[in-house]
This record gives structure tokens, sequence and C-alpha cells, in this order.
């Protein structure tokens, strides 16, 4: 074979090389930007639920209020924490991909179900205020938005592992940085944070949290 | 004998690690009573009242009754996994929604799919456990909680979507059954679309969307526990997000 042959052939393994590592590059990309969509579209969700917490939050406040000499600790409580809530600044659209800033959500979000529940603890002080139709109302409101958010921050987590997992494998580990991927932060799965804290009055015993 | 011994202390401890919860198979008929606390015959008039509110409504309303829960987790938790699972509900619409009972255990709850929440918000149906089922349950008289939780659920649902006559286990049925009458939709779909060229978007979806759907129904209409030969009930692919209310008597 003459020299002029075997650079042809060089040249001709070489470019079907290119052509199989270009289609398996665009594979890989167009995987990662399916699962970054899923780990956003789980995001809205989250907001969502989150959203319709915080908007039951003055319905509330305002029944619970108008039962006569109702604790005004518990109510500046919840408004406090309503307040943080809104107050985390959040990029507009996409899930969260700074962990400082996912942190300061998770925590205000926390604080916020942490006083419902305590809320409603304290309303079974208050025969008169739990017998009514519209607190009750709330209450199962409440209850059902407690468990949409468990719900879609569990839906959140598998999306955003998925999305993490598929970027620190080989090969998308090498390149997936350069197209702006980078793993995402989720909702920590300690025992009971999932869950606002259970609050019991019997001191004799320790608060166990309420374990899923 | 060292390996077989350690084969078996595996499968063992596999087994428990999968016992901490176990989604039970979808079931066959949209009146499941598998703990046996509900008279026959109501169970037989509920089942056919659900399979026909699913004709006229597209609504899929099941109710499912276990001896016991077959997970650690809680009530809420455990049934939306149930539920998601068996895809209660019509693809696009997600309206399904189900009652839940575990008679052991003395828990139910009602998981309504994304689509329902409008008519069954949470405070509906935690009216409907706390003020029609529950003070039955706890009268003894399961048959009658039964039935008026059912007809509750029904009452509110009613009119939030149209039906087509037919159930997502019809269609698995009438499709599979006859493989001609798929070739001839599909046909059918082909001469319809080349007709309504400008629309062949839109009806081209519609149709394909059925033909998978039919032969989605096809599997789940093959078992069945109850005389209603072939069983009413068949997911379309409805999803669940958590909305509903339980209680416990």
């Amino acid at each position: 074979m003459s020299l002029g042959k075997i650079l042809l052939v060089v040249v001709g393994v070489l470019a079907v090389l290119a052509v199989i590592v270009g289609l398996s590059v665009s594979g890989i990309y167009n995987r990662l930007v399916t699962l970054q969509q899923n780990t956003d579209g789980a995001w809205a969700q989250v907001q969502n639920v989150y959203q319709r917490r915080a908007d039951l939050v003055p319905n509330l406040v305002n029944t619970v209020a108008g039962s006569a000499n109702f604790e005004k600790s518990t109510l500046t409580e919840i408004t406090a924490a309503r307040a943080s809530v809104g107050r985390v600044q959040l990029p507009a659209s996409g899930a969260p991909t700074d962990p400082a800033k996912f942190a300061e959500f998770e925590q205000a979000q926390a604080q916020l179900g942490g006083a419902l529940s305590r809320l409603l603890v304290v309303s079974e002080r208050y025969p008169n205020l739990t017998a009514t139709a519209g607190f009750r109302d709330l209450q199962a409101q409440l209850e059902g938005t407690e468990n949409r958010i468990a719900v879609e921050r569990g839906r959140f987590n598998e999306a955003v592992q998925a999305y993490n997992t598929a970027l620190k494998r080989f090969p998308a580990v090498i390149f997936a940085g350069m197209f702006g991927h980078s793993p995402r932060p989720y909702f920590a799965s300690t025992a009971g944070s999932d869950k606002p804290p259970t609050v019991q009055f019997d001191f004799g015993t320790k608060t166990v949290p309420a374990h899923p | 004998m060292r390996w077989l011994h350690g084969l078996l202390v595996f499968a063992a401890l596999a087994c428990v690690a999968w016992a901490a919860e176990t989604i039970p198979p979808a079931p066959p008929n949209h009146f499941n009573d598998y703990a046996h606390v509900v008279s026959a015959g109501t169970a037989g008039q509920l089942n056919d009242e659900l399979d026909q509110f699913e004709r006229a409504t597209s609504n899929q309303i099941l109710v499912a009754i276990y001896p016991h829960m077959t997970s650690d987790s809680s009530v809420e938790d455990y049934t939306v996994r149930v539920a998601q699972a068996w895809g209660v509900g019509q693809k696009g619409k997600k309206n399904g929604a189900v009652l839940f009972i575990f008679s052991e255990d003395r828990k139910l709850f009602i998981q309504v799919g994304y689509g329902l929440e409008r008519v069954l918000p949470d405070a509906v149906c935690k009216r409907i456990v706390e003020d029609e089922i529950t003070p039955r349950f706890r009268a003894g008289d399961f048959t009658g909680g039964v039935e008026a939780g059912v007809h509750a659920m029904l009452a509110a649902a009613r009119g939030e979507y149209q039906g087509t006559g037919s159930t997502a286990a019809d269609l698995g049925r009438n499709f599979s059954g006859h493989p001609g009458l798929m070739i001839g939709l599909f046909i059918l779909f082909i001469v319809i679309s080349s007709l309504f060229r400008r629309r062949r978007g839109v009806i081209s979806y519609g149709r394909g969307g059925m033909i998978t759907y039919g032969l989605f129904g096809g599997g789940g209409g093959s078992s069945s526990n109850r005389s209603s030969g072939g069983g009413t009930f068949s997911g379309g692919g409805g999803s669940f997000g958590g909305g509903g209310a339980g209680g416990s008597w």
C-alpha cells in the first residue's frame, strides 16, 4: 500500500469516529436537557403547592383572630414566617442552582410549616373555634396542602437525583459543564424534615418527630 | 452448602426490605372489597354505579377496601403512590379519585387526582369522611358508610367532565378482542387525515391516543375476581398530587 492510501484510510477512520462521537455527544446532550426540563417542571409544582399554603395564611389568621382572646404570639409568628417566605428571592424560571439560596428557601418554608402546625395544636384549646365549619375546612385544606407539599417535594427530589446522576456519569461528566449543566440542590430528606414537627404537651416524655 | 445458606439469608433480607412497602396490583373493578366487609348486593350495585359514572362523565372513581395497609408509611403518603401506580383517571384530564379503606387498621383516605381537585377539594373530602363515613363505621355499619361515602363523592364530582359512553376497560376489550377493528380504525384515520389535510395534527393526535389507550386497557381487563366477567376497571393513566382527606375511626 502506498503512503497516500494509508493516509486515506486513516482519515476515513477518523471521520467515522468523529461522526460516532458527535452522535453520542448529541444524544447525551439531549438526555441532559430532558432531565433538566423535568427538574424545572417538578420545581414549578413544588412552588405551586408552597404558594397554595402561603395563600391559606391570611384566611386562617382572620378566622382564628376572630375567636375571642386567641393567643397573639402564635398569630404574629405565622405572619412573620409568611413574610419571610415572601422575601426569599429565587430565579424566576427553572429550579434553583445555588445551594445557599435553596437552603434559605427551605428554611423559610420549614419555619412557616412549623408555625402553622403549632397554630393547629394551640387551636385545640379553643373548642368554640374548632367547632366552626370555617375552621374545619381550613384545617382540612392545610392538611391537604401539607400532603401535596410532601408529594411534590418527593417528586422534585427524584427528578433532581436523576439529573445529577446523569451529569456525574461518564462520559457526560467530561463535557456537561461546557454546556452549562451543573448539579442541582435538592430537599434534605432527613427524618421529619418533610413534615412539620409534631408538638406534644406531655412534658413527661420527649417529643418524637413524626417518622415517615 | 455455604453458598446456599448465604443465598437464603440474602433472599430473606431482600424480602424484609421489600416488605416495607408493597404497592398492590391494580384492581379489576371499580368497587373492590378485599376485606369482605360490605354486603355482596351493595358491592355489586355500587360497582355498577361507578362503572356507569365513568361512562357518563369519564371520571374514574374507585373504591378499594383492604384489611391492612402494606406499608410502614402514613396512610396519605402510601395511598398517593398506590393511586398513582394504578393510573386512575383519564390521561389528559387526570380525573380519578380513590376511596381507600383499611378495615383492620381503621384508617381511610380519599385520594383525589389533579383533575378532580376543583370539585373534590380537601374540605369536601374531609366532610365526606367525617360526616358520612366514619360515624357509620363507628356504629359498625360498613355497608352504609361506604355507600354514603361513594354517593357523596359522585354527587360532588358530577358535571365536571363529559363522558364518552364507554370506559377505559371497554376500549381495552374492544380493541384487543377485534384486531380487525383496530386496523379498520387505523385505515379510517389515514383516510380522514388525508381528507382534512389542514387539520392533520389535531386528528392524528386524537386517534393515536385512543389506539394506545385501548391496548393499555386490554392488559388490565384480563384479571378478575368478581362475577362481572372481565372486570370493569382499567386505569386510564391519570395522576395524583396528594389532594384529598382521610381519617380514622
